[in-house]
């Protein structure tokens, strides 16, 4: 039986300390790598790449805020879109065949889509993989939008919320674990 | 009484030894934090050929890095300075007393330097790989299984022979000591023959080191440094069969030294 409560405690207080180091971790800051923000108007139809700051690391989160006086679908796509002179200008070069070919054909490339109707939309999103982040803005409306937007790319030693999340679980099993032991460590100490 | 009752005693009085509080507690907790400290996903990025097994390798690697070094830190305590003060002190000959044979002594003695401190890298850094990135770990586990294989297969050669001297020498200090200078070593042969092998188009001398330590292999088998324009003409780059082949050689060779160490053990140690 002590050598049960032996194995359980210790194993307790090794999961109480893998769960201050993952606490340690969540608790150092992020570092915005980019950003991009402003007021912005799109024609009906109308696609336009926001933001892409190419690939993304599990150690990356894309932050974005939109607000909308209207109907806007906004979505994260795992894309590469590039830079290239059109008609004399810079463009991305993607449009809503684009987009429209990418939603019919290429589902898995939409990491997620949300359709913003006159109010604030905010969203996180921590890729599990590498990948190419391209937030992209639609009007499918007949009128034009306006919309303030602010979309960062921060990044961090892990996501912080997951690793805290896997810290406040371990951290009391540990404890329920290590309790037994420690009452059997305190009562020897006190009998010498 | 059967067999297993004191292998299982021993077995406990040895992990009683080697993770005296807190020491165990404490590697746990430098593994969590060196994993998140060290892992860099960014080389996944730049890595070579840009395929999701690379990409596994090349963090997998960035993981170990760091890692690997508190490991290794552990494992030469536990087999140099466990085992050695166990021989020093005469403990040994109490484990002798059990109705066991030597060679599930120093089983019960090596699953607990090296078995319970393996367990515990291996468990707290893929948990945390999968934590961090659960769609590189599940499609690549077996780029990431082969490159901590590659990368354990060293300081596992350097343990067998610390066991060896520890034995031979009735004392873990000078087998630490021999344990930690070969550590070092490799890093400096490693990098003469890399530039040797630059400066006269021949391999050889990193062929030679891959046997012993096959992550050399693997590093060139996923492109080496091809990425820096005056080291890509290394003129190695092994097939995976050839790469898989430097790994389980390699272990060949540490299996080879536990056995010696084994036979040295149930035979030739009197005390």
């Amino acid at each position: 039986m002590k050598r049960w409560i032996n194995i359980l405690g210790r194993g307790g207080t090794t999961l109480i300390a893998i769960s201050l180091a993952l606490l340690l971790v969540s608790l150092i800051p992020q570092i915005e790598s980019s950003s991009g923000s402003g007021t912005d108007g799109i024609q009906p139809g109308e696609v336009k790449i926001m933001f892409s700051p190419g690939t993304i690391t599990p150690q990356q989160e894309v932050h974005v805020s939109f607000t909308t006086e209207g109907t806007l679908s906004v979505y994260l796509l795992d894309i590469k879109v590039g830079l290239q002179i059109i008609n004399g200008t810079f463009d991305y070069g993607f449009n809503s065949t684009d987009l429209q070919e990418l939603l019919d054909n290429h589902p898995e490339q939409i990491k997620w889509e949300h359709e913003v109707v006159n109010t604030t939309y905010e969203q996180n999103y921590n890729p599990s993989k590498l990948m190419n982040a391209t937030v992209v803005a639609y009007n499918q409306g007949t009128e034009m939008v306006m919309f303030d937007f602010d979309i960062s790319l921060k990044s961090s030693l892990a996501p912080g919320d997951k690793v805290r999340t896997i810290a406040y679980f371990t951290a009391p099993i540990g404890v329920i674990m290590a309790i037994p032991w420690f009452l059997n460590v305190w009562k020897q100490r006190k009998h010498k | 009484m059967g067999k297993g009752k004191p292998f299982l005693e021993v077995l406990a009085s040895a992990i009683h030894e080697d993770f005296r509080f807190p020491f165990l507690e404490l590697f746990a907790f430098l593994y969590a934090l060196g994993t998140f400290a060290l892992a860099n996903f960014t080389v996944g990025i730049y890595s070579q050929a840009g395929t999701n097994d690379a990409v596994a390798y090349s963090v997998t690697s960035s993981l170990i890095g760091g890692s690997l070094i508190i490991f290794i830190i552990l494992v030469f305590k536990n087999v140099a300075y466990g085992l050695g003060s166990d021989l020093e002190k005469g403990i040994i000959q109490t484990y002798f007393s059990y109705p066991l044979k030597r060679r599930a002594i120093l089983t019960a003695k090596l699953l607990s330097a090296i078995g319970v401190s393996l367990l515990l890298f291996l468990g707290i850094q893929i948990s945390a790989f999968y934590i961090l990135a659960p769609d590189i770990v599940l499609p690549q586990f077996g780029t990431i299984v082969l490159t901590y294989a590659a990368n354990l297969s060293y300081p596992l050669f350097i343990s067998a022979i610390m066991l060896l001297l520890t034995m031979k020498l009735r004392r873990g200090g000078i087998g630490l000591v021999i344990g930690i200078v070969l550590y070092v070593a490799m890093n400096i042969v490693s990098s003469l023959a890399f530039f040797v092998a630059l400066a006269t188009k021949s391999a050889i001398g990193l062929q030679i080191i891959s046997v012993i330590s096959p992550s050399y292999a693997l590093q060139y088998y996923y492109g080496g440094l091809a990425s820096v324009p005056e080291f890509s003409s290394v003129p190695w780059t092994p097939t995976l069969s050839e790469t898989m082949l430097y790994v389980g050689g390699s272990y060949v060779i540490v299996a080879a030294l536990f056995i010696l160490g084994y036979v040295y053990f149930s035979r030739r140690l009197n005390l």
